[in-house]
């Protein structure tokens, strides 16, 4: 396919080095090194997804920007992409612009959201998506750049640039990259994406504005109730209690298998969680977490962390020695910013 | 030398037409979008309230929008549109 690429063009004298201090001169990186995105490059990155420059990936409406495949490539480049990976960096730019995800919150809000990235279906062994040990990094070449070129696209071409339009208070190392793939390979479990209503066979991205993974512990049990109960207790008063967010678990190897071999599926878990982690008013309000004064019956009147239990995705992932898992509190609350879940289109 | 391709967004410059201020708010009835964080309801009733006392403006309603993270949506709009001559609207923490 014949690529004419129109962006504005830089002509940098000198070497390599020169050219990667003029992108951070430029204020294009994230704090990282980057690579300096050439038109050949940026070429085969749009030859992969077999996507003309001039075609709109996404709009985002918050911010009346139009997303072009060609600012992705060039991005996706920056960010040390294999040209194999732009489809993914693609449908994770149309998951971020969709009105659910709803742009403005998460890409601006003090509440430091980074964009957890969970890749599901065949594309995810193909590109060596790493589901297994050191699952949130460091070490694997797609985690780390198809994350980070969503992140350079929201830099450069959304303008959310941190301490001006992006006023993360904390921000979180998830902000660099934050991408996972289900182990679909171990897992006794429906996989996210099929859950989400597509085929085991399609490959998909699912964006969640999110905070940091939160770790939790648990060697004693071999019990599904007794490991789940240990992470409601760490759930129940985390994130943004009053908000309602939506949250993603992930269940590591040893975990996994504890809680299949109860005979548990997603929904079971799902159902337990949602039913365990929730407050008391009084508790609550004790906490300073809710306004007003404790009320008669307020120590027995519950109110749940999230609003249903399908606002609880579980995810198995993570390596298969160690009694770790964690949860991942969504940002802000799920009216103001829901999961979507894009097909990968090779 | 290397040649390369710029990352950033170089949308065309799209003038967006700001409706005219008015020189003077006495007579004006004053919309108050409220964005559903704490207290903000309390902050922009007082500053109504200052409007109306202070600067003369004929009242001021509260509309409220869904949350704080999304735009304001139409039917509260079209509402402002008919029945106020200014807005009040802004987002902070």
């Amino acid at each position: 396919m014949p690529t004419t690429l129109t962006s504005k063009r830089h002509a940098v004298e000198g070497s390599l080095d020169d050219a990667i201090e003029f992108c951070f001169q430029q204020g294009w990186t994230d704090g990282l090194p980057v690579v300096p995105p050439t038109a050949p490059k940026v070429a085969r990155m749009l030859e992969a997804a077999r996507l003309d420059p001039k075609q709109q990936i996404a709009f985002v409406e918050h911010r009346a920007v139009s997303i072009t495949a060609e600012k992705v490539a060039i991005n996706a480049v920056m960010a040390g992409c294999k040209p194999e990976y732009m489809p993914v960096v693609v449908a994770a730019v149309e998951g971020i612009a969709d009105p659910k995800w709803s742009y403005h919150g998460p890409g601006t809000s003090t509440g430091g959201a980074g964009v957890l990235m969970i890749v599901n279906g065949p594309i995810a062994s193909a590109l060596d998506v790493n589901a297994g040990d050191n699952l949130f990094g460091p070490g694997w070449r797609s985690n780390l750049t198809i994350g980070r070129a969503l992140r350079l696209v929201m830099r450069n071409v959304c303008g959310s640039r941190p301490g001006t339009l992006d006023r993360g208070t904390l921000g979180h190392p998830g902000k660099l990259s934050y991408v996972i793939a289900e182990n679909e390979a171990e897992s006794p479990w429906t996989p996210l994406h099929v859950e989400r209503g597509f085929r085991p066979e399609q490959s998909t991205v699912t964006v969640m504005a999110a905070e940091a993974p939160h770790q939790f512990y648990n060697q004693l049990s071999n019990t599904a109730e007794g490991v789940l109960t240990t992470l409601a207790d760490n759930m129940r008063v985390s994130g943004n209690v009053m908000g309602q967010p939506q949250y993603v678990i992930v269940l590591a190897g040893e975990h996994m298998r504890t809680v299949a071999a109860s005979g548990w599926g997603k929904k079971e878990i799902r159902d337990f969680v949602w039913k365990h982690t929730q407050n008391s008013l009084a508790h609550l309000k004790r906490t300073q977490r809710m306004s007003g004064a404790i009320q008669d019956g307020d120590e027995t009147k519950l109110r749940p962390l999230v609003e249903s239990p399908d606002d609880i995705l579980i995810v198995p992932a993570g390596g298969r020695a160690g009694a770790f898992s964690c949860y991942i509190p969504g940002w802000g609350s799920r009216r103001s910013s829901q999961a979507v879940t894009k097909e990968v289109k090779r | 030398m290397i040649e390369l391709l710029d990352p950033t967004l170089e949308a065309a410059t799209q003038p967006i037409a700001y409706a005219a201020r008015p020189s003077r708010l006495e007579g004006k009835r004053v919309a108050l979008i409220e964005n559903t964080k704490f207290n903000s309801d309390k902050l922009l009733l007082k500053i109504g309230d200052i409007l109306v006392k202070e600067y003369g403006a004929a009242s001021a309603r509260m509309f409220r929008k869904h949350n704080a993270s999304v735009p304001a949506h139409a039917e509260i709009i079209e509402e402002i549109q008919k029945t106020c001559d200014v807005v009040v609207a802004g987002v902070g923490d």
